[in-house]
């Protein structure tokens, strides 16, 4: 009973990982429809960034994190203006091919900056973990189950009531009719970007204190990829909720399956889902059934 | 057709043929007779490169018969090329089956994996068929690294290739054995994609529902692209077992499947030629990145920052692909048509 | 519409020009004709691998250049090092090598053991001898042409369970160790390494884990190994993952407890920076070189040219391997120039290649300069250098606790369950 405890908290914690960086993705889905690929790549360079700043310039706390989100804001700028821009009414398979091209683009300038590749981040949370029965949760995995709320909240207020949220989902809707509109479409794209950006920050931040930062938060982005699929990929709600279901199949499976078949296969129990989900419900628990016609 | 004026259709068989006039019938015997003595003159280094080229063509063909042609996107071709150059090393190494026998199944046994895979292509397409793909990549990748019978984590050797006692062991011989698959891939595909089949790929990419409704059966002719796209990438496996010789899983990354689709991005989907000029485009502008430019600078520039030549490869690289894609959406392809028009035309171009 | 086409042109006139002069401009540095001994290094330089390849192909060329400088080259003659970048790819590996026989190389060398092994069948099937400073059992197990500068991840294994049989179980009866392995060979040559020795040593090998370079909580697997009760852990990993395990099993309570053990890759300065230096307190580790500014001969030199030409790569310990790689070639070529003379060598091909071997490599008896284990050859193991020491972290800091010790030869190719 104790590990099924265990296994229950360390999976929604980590899945809450997954969320966080999928509502990223979900962002961008949401208003303009491009499929982020290089979100990884976002991750990975902001959490160098926040390693440049805190580790590197030793500015302090209250002064890092706000420079980074600027600095996160610049780079969603930049890719949106000069990556996808250009490529507005393209078709689907440019819109995602640039952003693999933008992923490759990113890994060079970390190499080039950074070329050390593996590093740590000073430490940002007490190391005393908390105690929920018999089970143990790390602080880091608390307040990331806290921001990941937080930014949920904040992004479904924002599509929900504010003017520009409005405007992004009306994007998503129908270009041509928004333009019609008098809506800045480019405007919208352009802030959906800068935002997503600032999610996959803080996400980074959180991943890289915990597991340091390495090449491997490139696959921790691929990874969220099952958490967007499983939870539709315009839905925050699916976002948050397929971000804990995600991790406790990895926790559970991993718990209960590894002793009956090959080691290590909670690594592949988020693909395995992604392909049953696409061949029973391929919108998602949350996402948009679109109907389509020619 | 752009054809010169004053080309003559008198049956459909010429109209239907590949090489029209006498000049198109010179440039492809000149370039015959190039490629073919291409071991003549070629060091065992430019020979390996050619060869590098050949395998990947096999298998960059395959992909544009299913994105280009028949527009399912798939992020896991390098899974597939797993799956056919295992399947080849297995059968050789462990059955000690001839060559063909394993070429021959390295094809089937990709294919059928690429079937399962495609399967949910029939409900979702774009974005979510992207995902699934990457998600078969991941799990081929894992089952090969686990399932004993592969040699897991210590890779697995594999024999030349022979066909009939004749062993392949020089890279001029394995040049020619692959430059003849090669050209057998390319002449299939130039005209797969003019028949009915080919037909109902491009109706399917451009707008299935409408396919559908014209009587186009979307399961068969989806999962026929998959077959065929991955059947085709399970004999460039193959073939690249056989000339590295020593399997190992991670040779086949995500990074390489998303290289493949750079290439016939960069070639021209949905043409013949494209893929051609993709890949030599690409192998060359890699072989050429990683083996003269990053030495050079390295050698000279050694005041430079460490990360320098580290760093711009893989710069270089996403940019080429970005700039690409918004500067000649089309491809090489295109760019290739238009100078041949400009070429027949001069000096009228307008 | 004009302008945009003018682009495209320029750029791919420029591509085509960077196409055609770049080899020309690589065969004019070939340079004057001289008297040298052509050897192929390659290492992954750029692509996934990149952060140890590139300081380990800079470790190479400086060591060169200080042969070749200050000690003359090999008996007067200079060694012309061909440094190709393999991008840690095998294919890309493949072509490298085949240039470095185009190229009349007597021998050559990679970095990393993947690399190696994707070739190591093109290389024996024609007789062109080589050798990887990571080296993997697949790479010498049989012995053919390919050798191993550096003990491999299941020496480390070897080498750390006897140390802990013999120093730090107290207990009776067998003790029982759990496995948590990286999903690729670095994890899997220890478990390899477990399988054969096991019994040997009087160790009982639980279940293996296994985990992900991009893992970020083991609470579930630990959780299960933590049931069995195992009375030491193994960790054969890189830095990251390793830093995440050893946080979750001080969260878990299980460490300080279990005694931990790192195999090479794992037990570097980034493990202590991630992990933080009061949670890997204790750990032990097991690695092949010395430490920067460690008192030994060969020390002096490399930090002065490691600090003029590269300072960037100050203390990093695969800068020290690549050096080592560097001195070994260059002590291959002095004693087959001195055994087989340089006529042989300068001839090339075939000849040269089994010169290189049976007259250099086999006959090696060389202290590298007291940067890792002294390398003997010893005949049906091509292991060149075969030892390790023991480090703990202390404070923060890891020191050796052990001398040079031997790990035994397992050969692995009478098992018949190695690479199944």
């Amino acid at each position: 009973m104790a590990e099924l405890l265990q296994y229950l908290i360390t999976g929604i914690s980590v899945g809450m990982v997954y969320a966080l960086i999928a509502l990223g993705f979900a962002l961008i889905w949401k208003s303009s429809s491009v499929a982020n690929l290089a979100l990884g790549q976002i991750v990975l360079i902001s959490s160098w960034f926040t390693y440049a700043m805190l580790a590197q310039a030793q500015f302090p706390v209250w002064l890092a994190f706000p420079l980074v989100i600027l600095f996160a804001l610049g780079l969603g700028w930049t890719i949106e203006r000069f990556a996808l821009r250009p490529l507005i009414a393209q078709p689907i398979l440019a819109l995602i091919t640039v952003t693999l091209g933008i992923g490759y683009f990113i890994e060079g300038v970390v190499t080039f900056i950074w070329p050390w590749s593996v590093d740590a981040l000073p430490r940002l949370f007490p190391r005393e973990v908390a105690h929920i029965g018999p089970a143990v949760i790390s602080q880091e995995y608390i307040w990331v189950v806290g921001i990941c709320l937080v930014v949920f909240a904040l992004l479904t207020l924002f599509f929900r009531h504010h003017k520009m949220g409005i405007a992004m989902r009306a994007t998503a809707d129908d270009q041509m009719a928004v333009q019609a509109c008098g809506i800045p479409v480019t405007t919208v794209f352009s802030r959906s970007w800068m935002f997503s950006c600032v999610v996959a920050a803080i996400g980074g931040i959180l991943i890289a204190s915990i597991g340091g930062i390495t090449h491997g938060l490139v696959q921790t982005g691929l990874k969220a990829f099952s958490v967007v699929i499983l939870g539709g990929l315009d839905s925050f709600l699916g976002a948050v909720v397929a971000g804990p279901i995600i991790g406790l199949c990895e926790s559970l499976g991993g718990g209960y399956l590894t002793p009956y078949l090959w080691a290590g296969v909670k690594d592949i129990i988020p693909f395995v889902i992604i392909i049953i989900v696409m061949v029973i419900k391929p919108y998602g628990l949350f996402g948009e059934v679109r109907i389509e016609r020619i | 057709m752009s054809l010169p004026s004053g080309t003559r259709n008198y049956t459909y068989a010429q109209d239907m043929a590949i090489l029209r006039t006498k000049t198109h019938w010179a440039l492809f015997i000149g370039f015959l007779v190039l490629l073919l003595t291409a071991p003549l003159y070629l060091g065992n280094y430019w020979l390996g490169v050619a060869n590098l080229i050949g395998i990947t063509l096999i298998a960059a063909i395959g992909l544009n018969l299913l994105i280009g042609y028949c527009g399912q996107l798939s992020i896991g071709h390098a899974g597939f090329i797993a799956v056919g150059a295992y399947t080849s090393a297995v059968l050789t190494n462990r059955l000690e089956l001839p060559f063909l026998v394993g070429l021959i199944c390295a094809g089937l046994m990709a294919g059928l994996i690429g079937l399962i895979f495609g399967l949910p292509s029939v409900r979702v397409k774009g974005f979510y068929l992207a995902i699934t793909t990457i998600a078969a990549q991941f799990i081929i990748i894992w089952v090969i690294n686990h399932w004993s019978i592969t040699g897991g984590f210590v890779g697995i050797k594999v024999p030349y290739a022979s066909i009939a006692g004749f062993e392949f062991r020089s890279e001029t011989s394995q040049f020619y054995l692959i430059v003849s698959i090669a050209a057998i891939c390319t002449f299939f595909a130039k005209n797969l994609a003019r028949t009915r089949v080919g037909r109902a790929f491009i109706a399917i990419r451009d707008n299935d529902l409408a396919a559908e409704v014209m009587g186009i059966n979307l399961l068969y002719y989806k999962l026929l692209a998959f077959f065929i796209g991955c059947f085709m990438a399970g004999i460039a496996g193959s073939l690249l077992a056989h000339w590295i010789g020593f399997l190992n899983a991670e040779q086949f990354s995500l990074t390489e499947s998303i290289l493949y689709i750079g290439m016939i991005i960069i070639g021209g989907l949905g043409t013949t030629i494209g893929p051609i000029f993709g890949v030599v485009f690409i192998r060359l502008l890699q072989q050429i990145l990683t083996v003269e430019i990053v030495p050079f600078l390295e050698r000279t520039f050694t005041m430079l920052p460490a990360g320098f030549a580290t760093g711009v490869t893989p710069m270089l690289f996403g940019l080429v692909i970005i700039l690409f894609l918004i500067l000649e959406p089309r491809g090489l392809a295109h760019r290739w048509a238009l100078f041949k028009s400009a070429y027949r035309l001069w000096p009228f171009s307008y | 519409m004009k302008y945009k086409k003018w682009v495209v042109i320029a750029g791919v006139l420029c591509l085509a020009l960077m196409l055609a002069v770049l080899p020309l401009l690589g065969s004019a540095c070939a340079g004057p004709e001289e008297k040298t001994i052509k050897v192929g290094i390659s290492t992954p330089s750029t692509g996934p691998a990149a952060e140890k390849g590139a300081p380990m192909g800079h470790a190479n060329l400086d060591c060169i250049k200080y042969i070749n400088e200050e000690l003359g080259g090999v008996d007067g003659h200079p060694i012309e090092a061909v440094w190709l970048d393999n991008a840690y790819d095998a294919s890309k590996m493949v072509t490298n090598v085949k240039r470095f026989m185009d190229e009349g190389c007597v021998l050559f060398t990679t970095s990393s053991s993947k690399m190696m092994s994707s070739v190591m069948e093109i290389a024996n099937r024609d007789g062109f001898p080589g050798f990887a400073a990571f080296n993997a059992p697949v790479l010498h197990r049989p012995p053919q042409h390919i050798y191993g500068q550096m003990p491999d991840y299941g020496d480390d294994w070897v080498a750390f369970s006897r140390y802990y049989m013999e120093n730090i179980w107290k207990g009776s009866g067998k003790p029982k160790m759990a496995m948590h392995l990286l999903n690729n060979t670095t994890g899997y040559g220890a478990l390899d390494a477990a399988k054969a020795a096991a019994d040997e040593l009087g160790i009982e090998i639980l279940p293996p884990e296994e985990h992900a370079t991009d893992t970020i909580s083991e609470i579930e697997s630990l959780t299960r190994i933590k049931e069995q009760n195992p009375d030491v852990l193994y960790i054969s990993s890189t830095p990251a993952p390793t830093a995440v395990i050893i946080k979750n099993a001080v969260e878990l309570g299980m460490y300080p407890g279990v005694t931990i053990g790192l195999g090479h890759a794992g037990i570097t300065k980034a493990l202590v920076d991630i992990a933080g230096a009061d949670i890997v307190e204790g750990v032990y580790g097991v690695f092949p070189t010395v430490n920067w500014g460690d008192n030994v001969p060969g020390m002096a030199k490399m930090t002065e040219y490691c600090q003029n030409l590269h300072p960037d790569d100050y203390g990093n310990m695969d800068y020290i391997t690549s050096w080592a790689q560097s001195l070994i070639i260059a002590e291959i070529l002095r004693v087959a120039v001195a055994n087989a003379g340089y006529d042989v060598l300068a001839k090339g091909g075939e000849e040269a290649w089994q010169a290189v071997e049976t007259q250099g490599i086999q006959k090696l008896n060389y202290d590298v300069g007291g940067l890792h284990g002294p390398v003997i050859y010893t005949p049906g193991d091509n292991r060149l250098s075969k030892s390790v020491r023991l480090f703990q972290i202390q404070g923060g800091e890891i020191t050796p606790i052990t001398d040079w010790i031997e790990a035994p030869l397992v050969k692995y190719e009478e098992f018949d369950w190695f690479g199944q």
